[in-house]
């Protein structure tokens, strides 16, 4: 086993149901500056610890709405938890939405080159993998490299966005069933690329509700149910406390 | 050339909820200026890119309104007099030019995040990069209509109206404030946007009242030979609008340089709406990516 990569100590997230979106200034006004948001607050996680390994691949599980997406986003960075801490050794590759950083008004060149730099690839860095991305992403890709986003399809932008990312050096790798898209030969591609990154010793956070996914690259399995870590172990356990769940 | 865009060298990072103190934050943002370049060149590529005229619009819009304002306050209300027989036009086109970079970063700003929410969600970045980032994309187009102003003073030095000064090395301290004004301005407009949508529409309304609470039109002589009573020149001239548009003018107009009290003074409140800004961004921040 490598080092920790990834640290999570008591994380817990609270959201709250009646959205603070939805108060108008007109609300606050006339309630007296009242504030009734203690009544709908939930915690989509809490009290997760776990510390992940250089090297591991990990999959977690658990039903629609139990925090799963919102655990990735907070390794990734891109939302903070309310409680505790989550700490990272090393860059994070996200791959929770793949076609997201595209300005449909640039070209696909311009967006490689600007989301490519968001991820942190360097310039020189970008313009030699740019022939390598643009090929990777295919044909069709390819030949409206060009052109601006906007008329793309959307297979072409997941492509395209997978390429990029498909190019990063970071070790440690965040995956959001961004696999069940595409077609069957792309996803063929990207199943390759990942078993690839595997094989290079970086880190594998995936969630899926796709079993032969999470058996085919996961060792090890995290469930969550309800936004509590319920277990951690081989991805065969987790797979059958969440079968167990779901059957019964 | 890309900066590291987060974390300490060893590449270790926590992500907690007081995520480090005010210096470490401006710091992160400071490591992450080629993101932010890269932003401002976006937006500014995609800005030009759709239309015919591209940059000239930069030039062609402060300019339309610069000579309707000229024709109704030069022209028809003859405000020259009030300017020590200064140009009005210079007058007016320095600090209309200011206030077009002002005015532009208020309603940019509140969609700065809420427009990107997608963007934010999936790559880490410091968020107070979107925000400045709009600042930064105002200033640019600010600068591009800069040589209007050098165009217009340059026709009347050649009438022997106008002399250009030394003053003039005064505009980059004049735009230093602006920024460090606008920065504070910005962050705060856009993460209360996220919370509270509201926000949009009131900047909408601030903007048109604003243009008329600093001397962008009229002279400021105008104000100060009004009779107001002493406290309400006082309440008038602590709005930090009206020291940095006298330090545009001054740049422009030696005459029209504002005292070193009133520099004093605005520069201090810029500096701590620049504070209170990085503070309050810092405090809602979790919150704002929840919503988002």
């Amino acid at each position: 086993m490598g080092e920790a990569t990834i640290v999570a100590e008591n994380v817990g997230v609270k959201f709250v149901r009646s959205r603070r979106r939805n108060t108008k200034l007109r609300d606050y006004f006339v309630q007296g500056g009242k504030r009734r948001l203690k009544v709908d607050e939930f915690w989509a996680l809490r009290n997760l610890s776990f510390t992940i390994n250089a090297g591991e691949a990990v999959g977690i599980i658990g039903r629609n709405g139990t925090g799963k997406s919102t655990l990735l986003k907070i390794v990734a960075g891109v939302l903070i938890p309310d409680e505790g801490c989550v700490t990272t050794y090393g860059r994070v590759a996200p791959l929770l939405e793949l076609s997201a950083g595209f300005s449909n008004d640039l070209t696909g060149r311009e967006n490689v080159q600007l989301v490519g730099a968001l991820h942190g690839m360097g310039r020189d860095e970008l313009r030699d993998k740019l022939p390598e991305i643009i090929e990777y992403a295919g044909d069709q890709v390819a030949s409206a490299i060009d052109t601006p986003v906007r008329h793309y399809s959307s297979g072409m932008r997941v492509r395209l966005g997978f390429a990029v990312i498909a190019q990063l050096t970071h070790p440690i790798l965040l995956v959001d069933e961004v696999l069940a898209v595409g077609d069957r030969e792309f996803r063929a591609k990207c199943y390759k690329t990942i078993e690839q990154m595997l094989s290079e010793g970086r880190t594998l956070f995936l969630v899926s509700h796709n079993e032969n996914d999470l058996k085919r690259f996961c060792q090890r399995g995290i469930y969550i149910n309800a936004g509590n870590l319920e277990v951690d172990g081989p991805i065969t356990d987790a797979l059958d406390a969440y079968n167990g769940l779901v059957h019964t | 050339m890309v900066a590291q865009l987060s974390g300490s060298p060893r590449g270790e990072e926590q992500l907690a909820r007081a995520e480090g103190t005010l210096t470490s934050n401006i710091v992160a943002v400071w490591r992450s200026r080629a993101v932010l370049g890269l932003l401002v060149r976006r937006d500014l590529t995609v800005k030009y890119q759709q239309s015919v005229l591209g940059y000239l619009w930069s030039l062609l819009e402060p300019l339309m309104v610069a000579a309707t304002y000229w024709f109704i306050f030069g022209f028809l209300y003859k405000s020259k007099g009030d300017l020590d027989g200064s140009p009005y036009l210079i007058y007016l086109v320095a600090g209309l030019f200011s206030w077009t970079w002002t005015s532009g970063v208020l309603s940019e700003a509140t969609t700065a995040l809420t427009g990107q929410a997608r963007l934010i969600t999936t790559i880490k970045v410091p968020r107070q990069v979107f925000p400045i980032g709009r600042v930064f994309g105002k200033f640019f187009e600010f600068l591009a209509a800069l040589p209007v102003v050098v165009l217009i003073a340059g026709i009347f030095a050649s009438l022997g109206e106008y002399h250009f000064t030394w003053n003039l090395l005064f505009l980059p301290v004049a735009i230093v404030i602006q920024a460090i004004f606008l920065i504070g301005v910005a962050l705060v407009l856009s993460s209360s946007n996220v919370l509270l949508r509201d926000v949009e529409r009131f900047i909408r309304v601030l903007n048109r009242v604003l243009l008329y609470s600093a001397p962008i039109l009229y002279p400021f002589s105008k104000v100060e030979h009004s009779g107001m009573p002493r406290w309400l020149l006082r309440v008038y001239e602590a709005n930090p609008l009206v020291g940095i548009a006298q330090l545009h003018h001054g740049a422009w107009l030696p005459a029209e340089f504002p005292s070193l009290i009133q520099i004093a003074v605005t520069l201090t409140e810029c500096v701590i709406m620049f504070i209170i800004g990085w503070y309050y961004f810092r405090r809602v921040e979790p919150a704002v990516l929840k919503e988002l």
